[in-house]
């Protein structure tokens, strides 16, 4: 899996390409874990280069909304494909993380609570 | 005080001169020679064992299994020669290192030694440096030798210690995979007037996938398939712990009632996702023996499947969350009718997310379409046939997931369970 990560804003998008499987969890889970330190409040995961998501890969994407969720951070799925939108929309995972077709919707989706 | 470097080199003489003298075996039938050439190797610091002729040699090359083995090519009984090729005969003396000793250097006598299994050569009437020069080289290569047969040594004791360690395991999963199948139920007649068969199949030794029919109060029969994330012993014991939690006398207590959906909501609270992202996906009925109605949710869960002889088959899963990924999700109960004859199917999702050589998977509709063409063979058959096609979709026996297909067929007017308290 390849993963490269863009910063635009208060969001981070992590382009992902490959198949988000188990064998991969540890590069996502490092990516995401980069991104959280970098205090990303909103994370977009750009799933139009993932071809394929397996069971474990779920629980990471609950998990991570779960844990966003902890510092009001929200993670967005953005345009995932064919077969990948199918296991999201099976699993109801979109009921969890919001999905967008594009960039430009996913980054308005999310606005940051005012400070103080 | 000495220097630090100073003691560097005191020290590493020390381990030097702790280390015992290479052992050189000189065979000769030549006193003289023998003797000459034995005071000389004595004075370079070797321990030097000498014997008169190839017998002799052979069986001392036995015993001091020497570092060093010089030869006279000529002697009576065995010659040199004969003797290198016993040497290297014997499976425990082959790697010795043998120098030929000879009065000519003719190359078609050295030709012949070289072949019989000689390292190397000395002339009778070599210097004393080069006496030295080819004793040093040759212990060298001798060091080399023994040092890499102790290493496979190593190598072959490391292997077999692996081994056993293996089987010791394989001994351990092999008795935890049986628990786990003695946890699932036995084939046959879960309740009067309805027949049960099922085939399960992990992909590891021990699966994640589980499933369970037995009477959950009275008239009712409680039925559940479940699917721990992930393979292996920790989905096993994840799935095991579940199992405990939907057992009878426990569902009775941490849920008061046998309702799917209740059941769902308090496995939802109790079995959040683990650190590592780790959950169930779960179906649970309830099927009400007198009136045949089937009570289900699901969390997650790819569900169950309904073939009818006089309506349109049926796929009992809805849309939902597995368990864990939202504590504060709620699952419904939804309900339908079972009738006379009626095929009841519990199945994992690995029975249909079956991939084919070129990645297609083998697909619902397709397991559908198996189930359905092979009605008119017993519940058994059935299942079977069902298993064998996924398996021919494959191209294979080891399925890449967890397979458990359960099937349950109304047979007749069920008789109402009645236990006694």
């Amino acid at each position: 899996m390849r993963i490269t990560e863009r910063r635009i804003g208060h969001s981070i998008i992590l382009d992902l390409v490959g198949e988000l499987t188990y064998a991969n969890r540890t590069a996502f889970k490092g990516a995401i874990e980069r991104s959280k330190q970098a205090g990303c409040r909103h994370l977009i995961l750009n799933m139009e280069g993932v071809r394929f998501l397996d069971s474990s890969a779920l629980g990471m994407l609950a998990l991570l909304s779960q844990s966003l969720k902890v510092t009001q951070g929200v993670v967005s799925l953005l345009n995932p494909q064919s077969y990948v939108r199918e296991i999201i929309s099976l699993a109801n995972l979109h009921r969890m993380l919001p999905v967008y077709n594009t960039e430009q919707d996913a980054l308005a989706g999310y606005s940051l609570p005012a400070a103080g | 005080m000495a220097h630090p470097a100073q003691h560097r080199v005191e020290r590493a003489a020390a381990v030097e001169a702790a280390k015992p003298a290479p052992v050189i075996l000189l065979v000769d039938d030549d006193d003289i020679t023998r003797t000459s050439m034995a005071a000389r190797l004595k004075r370079l610091g070797y321990r030097v064992i000498e014997a008169g002729d190839g017998d002799a040699g052979l069986a001392a090359t036995r015993t001091h299994r020497p570092n060093l083995i010089i030869l006279d090519w000529m002697m009576p009984g065995l010659d040199g020669p004969s003797v290198c090729e016993a040497i290297r005969a014997d499976a425990e003396l082959k790697s010795s290192h043998v120098v030929l000793m000879t009065a000519h250097d003719r190359p078609d006598q050295i030709a012949e030694g070289l072949s019989r299994g000689a390292d190397d050569f000395l002339s009778k009437a070599a210097s004393k440096q080069e006496v030295l020069a080819r004793v040093q080289a040759s212990l060298r290569s001798s060091a080399l030798v023994r040092e890499i047969e102790r290493t496979r040594d190593d190598l072959d004791l490391s292997n077999r210690l692996l081994s056993a360690k293996q089987e010791e395991l394989e001994c351990e999963l092999q008795s935890a995979a049986e628990f786990v199948q003695s946890q699932l139920p036995q084939p046959g007649m879960p309740a009067p007037g309805l027949a049960m068969q099922w085939a399960y199949q992990p992909s590891l030794a021990l699966g994640g996938d589980l499933f369970q029919v037995s009477q959950w109060g009275t008239d009712t029969l409680g039925l559940y398939i479940l699917d721990a994330s992930g393979h292996g012993v920790a989905a096993a014991l994840r799935a095991i712990a579940l199992m405990s939690f939907l057992r009878e006398d426990n569902l009775a207590k941490a849920v008061g009632s046998y309702d799917p959906g209740a059941i769902i909501n308090e496995a939802n609270r109790r079995f959040p996702l683990t650190q590592e992202g780790e959950y169930f996906t779960l179906w649970v009925g309830r099927l009400h023996l007198p009136s045949r109605a089937l009570f289900y949710a699901a969390a997650g869960h790819g569900g169950a499947f309904v073939h009818s002889t006089t309506r349109a088959s049926q796929w009992l899963s809805s849309t939902s969350l597995p368990l864990g990924f939202d504590s504060e999700a709620t699952f419904e109960t939804a309900c339908t009718q079972l009738s006379l004859h009626d095929r009841l199917y519990l199945l994992s999702d690995g029975i249909y997310e079956v991939p084919s050589a070129s990645g297609e998977l083998w697909g619902r509709t397709r397991l559908q379409d198996t189930l359905e063409a092979s009605r008119h063979l017993s519940l058994e058959q059935c299942i079977g046939e069902t298993m064998t096609t996924a398996r021919q979709w494959l191209g294979g026996d080891i399925f890449p997931d967890d397979v458990a297909l359960v099937g349950l067929e109304v047979l007749e007017d069920s008789v109402p369970v009645r236990r006694e308290s």
